[in-house]
This record gives structure tokens, C-alpha cells and sequence, in this order.
């Protein structure tokens, strides 16, 4: 008998923390140990509701359980904001390209970030920072667009700021009274002496148009396109290359990416839309 | 391969329906559909001249089907063989490319290999193609060669029967009572009527032809206005991807039953506005002209470098089922004439 690719493993939601006014992240617990690379995506189901694919945020070496962090944002996002611990789910993948890890050894990781964007981020931090020693250096430009907004905030403005080899500066576009540090977009805080661009990769994940401004900055500083990564987001729906919604070109995003550097899909129409 | 000849198509539709549920194309019109065959009500058994109307993706990818369920898994069941009479060879070339789709390496999909498993195919020649049929421009034919079980070929006082495979050649040697040799003089005036529904093919699309093949042409002009202005008579009634056979988008979305909660599949279509959107409102093909210029680069070069085939067979059921007055065949001409108008 044949596999049923459509069928999701039975998982749990076994904790929910809030993160922002519309972000929360949701420790899921599948039935079984579920194995993904740090870049790769899921998709969750709320049974008699819907589905929809998130990366998870947690780190891959986590196996029992992942994090998944879900900004409310339509009609499944909006009902799992509304559940509570216990609450029965489903999984299936994980599906696609994750970030090539083994590409980014000895370099310089430069990883700009907005938004709940830094969901995929922070699996990519957590697996980076577990084997810290193996490259160069890990340098974080964040975004927000006030402090408040900031997910992850405890380990954040806390215990990341202080790992060895990680540079991390964060901005908000619009402050309060007790922030301290740079106000602005995110592209305001990238500099080209952040790091030897000759042997660096960039990484950007957030809102689509964040994404866009980041990349031109990042190809001014003189990146090339393939020195960049992209975490594409486009309504990825099977998971497998079949049904069609995520094409972006000759691309199907849930494939092929979601994880694309910019020299594979800059010549496609309508990539940030 | 076995090559016979029966007088009648009765008899031999008979055989097949006392082994397999038989499905027949059924004259609506001017169309063809298939339904279920009947021996008690089938005294007069029409061989359809062209396609039917409506895609044979539908036996294999049904409109909707239930795709998984909660909380206890979905069991597999298994399908009943059954034979469709009176496939094409775009029906037949249709089924190749839906087969790369759904067949694919560690993709498979268990309800599509399921459905193809236990299909009979009964081909038979186009002698009189239909206005809309371009086969002929995407490397094809009015007449299969190859991925039938059995072909039928209407002559002069009867039908060809030949078979493509192990298991009609069996059905064949099983009900050799009912057939007679044929003779050269048969043979030969198959081959007549095949170059002479090909001429007519030809014919019919002088209009049409092409300079290059079809995916330079789209590759070439992915930057062309032509899709904004042909896309303008267009009322996104969808039709053309339904009925088409090689279109295979899906939609999966959840329901809740009595029972248990399920996961659902159903046919979808690129054309449609919030086909490519995400939840939070983005979608790169909100213009009508970026969805027809999708749906062409998708047949002619991105299905084309992914699986070394076109995604179109040619049939024309867009061109007949077509609301407003996109026309394919339009379409790349038009693509077509302004690429030389640049050369020039």
C-alpha cells in the first residue's frame, strides 16, 4: 500500500506563548519524533478548519517536540490564536530546502531579519549558535516596528546578546520611552563594515517588502546574488510540488525552496508580492 | 501487438462490460461525454469522431475526493478495475503527463497510482476532428500508436481492433470468436483515413502555425503585452483549466463530519484571483494577464524543464469551453507574430 502524503501525523499543542499583541508561538508535540532541517517548513492543521505552512522556530536537534510561531493573519492563524493547551493538531512534511548549513562553514553568517520573520531565523540561530565555533562569525540585524513587537523577547534583549561570536543589533521602527537602541528600518542598521563581505553569506527573512529593501542594501554593499539566502513565502498548500498555489516562476516554493538564494529567482516576476 | 477486425461494436463493448465497468462516450449535442455502458439500453453504439468534451484526468484526479482524515487515519480502499471506450490519442498523452505529476518518485500520489492501476484503455482514431483540435501543432496525432490496451480504428463495414498490451491482447485471445482476421486492404485504408484526418488537421490550422516550437515562442515572450490584451475578454469563469487534461492545481481544505474531521481535495485553478495569495493579502498574480501568462509558461517551458514535456496535448476543450474569447491557439500566434516583427 501506498503512502498517503495527505495524511498529518497526530500532535498535540502542550504550550502557548505569547510573544507579541499578535504573535504566538505553540510547542506541538507529534505523536512520533519528527525530524526536519533548520530552514524546512510544515504544515499544521487544525482539524475541520484548515491548514497552513509554517516554519518551525525551534531547533531541529529538538525531535519530541517544535516550536512554531504563528502571527494572526487569516482564517486558520486566527482560530489556532484562539486555542488553548491540549488542543489536538496535525503535521505533515517536513517539506523543502532548508538553508544549506554546510555552505555557511568558516564564513561570516549576516542575518537580517523583521517581523515574525524571525521565526525561520531563530531555528537558523539556535543551529548555528550550537556549533558556533564552525563559522567565522554570526552577525543578527533585527527589526521590529516597536519593542513591543519584538518575539523571543526574554532570550532576544538577554541571553543572545552575550554569546561569544554573535553580533546582534536590533531597531525599532518606532520607539518607546525605555528603548535605547536605534530607531528605523531595519536597512538603517546594516553597514558593509559589518562584515568581510568577501567571505559572507547573507540570510533575510521577513515581510515581503522588508525582504526587498534588504536585498537591494545587501546587493549595494556588494553581495552577490547567490552570497544571498531568502526564505521565500508564497501559499504553499500540498507540500509537494503538485498543486500549484505556490509557483513563483518555474519554482514551486514548497520544492524547491522555501529557502532560495536570490541568483535562482531574480529575474521572476512578482517575487516579493 | 494483435490485429483484428469486428463488424459490430456491440458485441465486442458486451465482452468488455461483462469483465469491467465500462464507461462509453455518450452524443450530447454536439458533444461527447462518457457514462456508464449499459448492454440492456445501448442498442445503438456511436464511435465518437473526436474527444470527448470533458477531460479523462476525471477518472483518474476526481473533481473532489476525500484526501485524508482525523483522528484515525484514512484507509485506502481499493478501486474496481475499470475501461473507458473511445479515448483519444491527447487523452492518452494526457494521462503521460498527469502520470509525471502524480507518479513522481517519493511523491506518489496513492489515490491517483490507485485509479491508473486498475484503468482498461480503449483508444480509438479521430476521423473527423473537431474545429478546435490543435494536436497537431504540439506533437501530436489523431491517432495513438502507443499507451492503449486496445485501439479501435472505424473502416468501411467495421472497426480495427489492435492491442498495446499484455492485458488486451489477452481480451483479445479470450473472445477470438467474436473477431476476423484482417486484410491488407483494411490495413490500408486505416492508414488512408489516419493521413486524411491528419490533412484535415493540417488544413484547419494553416491559420495557426507556428514559426519556432511552441515553448521558444512563450520563453521568448514572457515579457509580452499580449497576455494583458488577450486576457481581456476573459470573465475568469475558469473553464479552461477544468476542462483542460493535463491542468492538475488541487485544493486541499478541511471539513468537518459527523464522524471524524477530513481533509479534502478538489480541483483548482490558476486563474483564479486569490489562487496564489496568502493569509496576509500579498498575492503576486493579481492581474488577469500575469494569471494567463502563468498558465502558458507553466504548459510551455516551466512544465517542460521540470518533466521534458509540453502540458498541452492540443485538444482545444479551452477553445470550446472558453467564456469570454481567449483562444490558445490566438494566443500563440499572436506571441508568435510579434517575436517576428522584433527579428524583423
Amino acid at each position: 500500500m501506498n503512502k498517503n502524503l495527505y495524511q498529518p501525523v497526530n500532535a498535540e499543542i502542550i504550550d502557548i506563548i505569547e510573544e507579541s499583541p499578535t504573535i504566538k508561538s505553540f510547542v506541538v508535540k507529534p505523536q512520533e519524533s519528527f525530524k526536519f532541517d533548520t530552514g524546512q517548513f510544515v504544515e499544521l492543521t487544525l482539524p475541520g478548519t484548515g491548514e497552513a505552512p509554517f516554519t518551525p522556530s525551534s531547533s531541529p536537534s529538538q525531535t519530541e517536540e517544535m516550536e512554531i510561531t504563528i502571527m494572526k493573519a487569516g482564517k486558520v492563524t486566527a482560530m489556532l490564536h484562539d486555542c488553548e493547551k491540549g488542543q489536538k493538531v496535525g503535521i505533515r512534511g517536513p517539506y523543502g530546502n532548508g538553508y544549506p548549513i554546510n555552505d555557511f562553514l568558516g564564513k561570516e553568517v549576516y542575518i537580517v531579519g523583521g517581523g515574525v520573520g524571525l521565526a525561520p531565523i531563530r531555528s537558523l540561530f539556535l543551529t548555528l549558535v550550537d556549533r558556533i565555533k564552525d563559522f567565522k562569525s554570526v552577525v543578527c540585524r533585527f527589526g521590529a516596528k516597536t519593542p513591543a513587537d519584538f518575539i523571543y523577547k526574554n532570550t532576544l534583549f538577554g541571553k543572545w546578546q552575550k554569546i561569544k561570536g554573535v553580533d546582534l543589533k536590533l531597531t525599532v521602527d518606532q520607539a518607546d520611552g525605555e528603548w535605547k537602541d536605534n530607531v528605523g528600518v531595519v536597512t538603517t542598521i546594516l553597514s558593509p563594515e559589518d562584515v568581510n563581505i568577501k567571505n559572507a553569506v547573507g540570510v533575510v527573512c521577513g515581510p515581503p517588502i522588508m525582504m526587498k529593501f534588504a536585498t537591494q542594501k545587501l546587493l549595494e554593499f556588494g553581495y552577490k546574488p547567490e552570497q544571498i539566502y531568502l526564505s521565500m513565502e508564497k501559499n504553499m498548500s500540498c507540500g509537494f510540488g503538485k498543486c500549484g498555489h505556490c509557483m513563483m516562476g518555474k519554482y514551486y516554493v514548497c520544492k524547491d525552496g522555501p529557502v532560495f538564494s536570490y541568483d535562482m529567482i531574480k529575474d521572476h516576476k512578482n517575487i516579493w508580492a | 501487438m494483435q490485429t483484428v477486425f469486428i463488424s459490430q461494436l456491440k458485441p465486442f463493448l458486451d465482452a468488455l462490460a461483462s469483465q469491467i465497468e465500462l464507461y462509453i462516450p455518450k452524443k450530447i449535442e454536439a458533444h461527447f461525454v462518457f457514462s456508464k455502458y449499459n448492454p440492456e439500453n445501448s442498442s445503438e453504439v456511436e464511435l465518437n469522431n473526436i474527444r470527448a468534451c470533458t477531460p479523462v484526468k476525471e477518472f483518474l484526479f476526481p473533481l473532489r475526493e476525500l484526501a485524508a482524515i482525523f483522528p484515525e487515519p484514512l484507509d485506502l480502499k481499493d478501486i474496481k478495475p475499470f475501461a473507458i471506450f473511445g479515448l483519444k490519442d491527447c487523452d492518452l498523452r494526457s494521462i503521460e503527463i498527469l502520470d509525471k505529476v502524480f507518479k513522481e518518485d517519493e511523491f506518489e500520489d496513492p489515490f491517483y497510482i490507485k485509479r491508473r492501476e486498475k484503468m482498461f484503455i480503449i483508444s480509438s482514431d479521430c476521423f473527423d476532428p473537431a474545429q478546435s483540435c490543435i494536436c497537431n501543432f504540439l506533437s501530436g496525432k489523431p491517432f495513438s500508436e502507443g499507451g492503449y490496451d486496445l485501439n479501435v480504428s472505424k473502416v468501411s463495414g467495421g472497426f480495427v481492433v489492435e492491442s498495446g498490451s499484455e492485458k488486451g491482447k489477452q481480451f483479445i485471445n479470450d473472445n477470438s470468436e467474436m473477431f476476423a482476421k484482417v486484410s491488407e486492404d483494411v490495413l490500408a485504408q486505416r492508414q488512408a483515413n489516419r493521413e486524411q484526418a491528419q490533412k484535415q488537421l493540417d488544413k484547419q490550422n494553416t491559420e495557426y502555425k507556428l514559426d519556432a516550437p511552441v515553448h521558444e515562442i512563450v520563453q521568448q515572450s514572457y515579457e509580452s503585452d499580449v497576455y494583458d490584451q488577450e486576457a481581456a475578454t476573459c470573465v475568469e469563469c475558469q473553464a479552461c483549466t477544468r476542462v483542460c487534461p493535463t491542468c492538475h492545481c488541487f485544493y486541499l481544505y478541511d471539513t468537518k463530519q459527523k464522524e471524524y474531521f477530513g481533509k479534502m481535495k478538489m480541483w483548482d485553478s490558476c486563474m483564479r484571483l486569490s489562487y496564489a495569495m496568502v493569509a496576509g493579502g500579498e498575492n503576486p498574480r493579481k492581474v488577469l494577464g500575469d494569471r494567463l501568462r502563468h498558465r502558458f509558461m507553466h504548459k510551455f517551458s516551466y512544465f517542460l524543464e521540470r518533466y521534458g514535456i509540453d502540458m498541452c496535448v492540443g485538444c482545444g476543450r479551452c477553445v470550446d469551453a472558453e467564456a469570454g474569447q481567449v483562444d490558445l491557439r490566438k494566443v500563440l500566434k499572436k506571441l508568435n507574430d510579434e517575436l517576428n516583427v522584433k527579428v524583423k
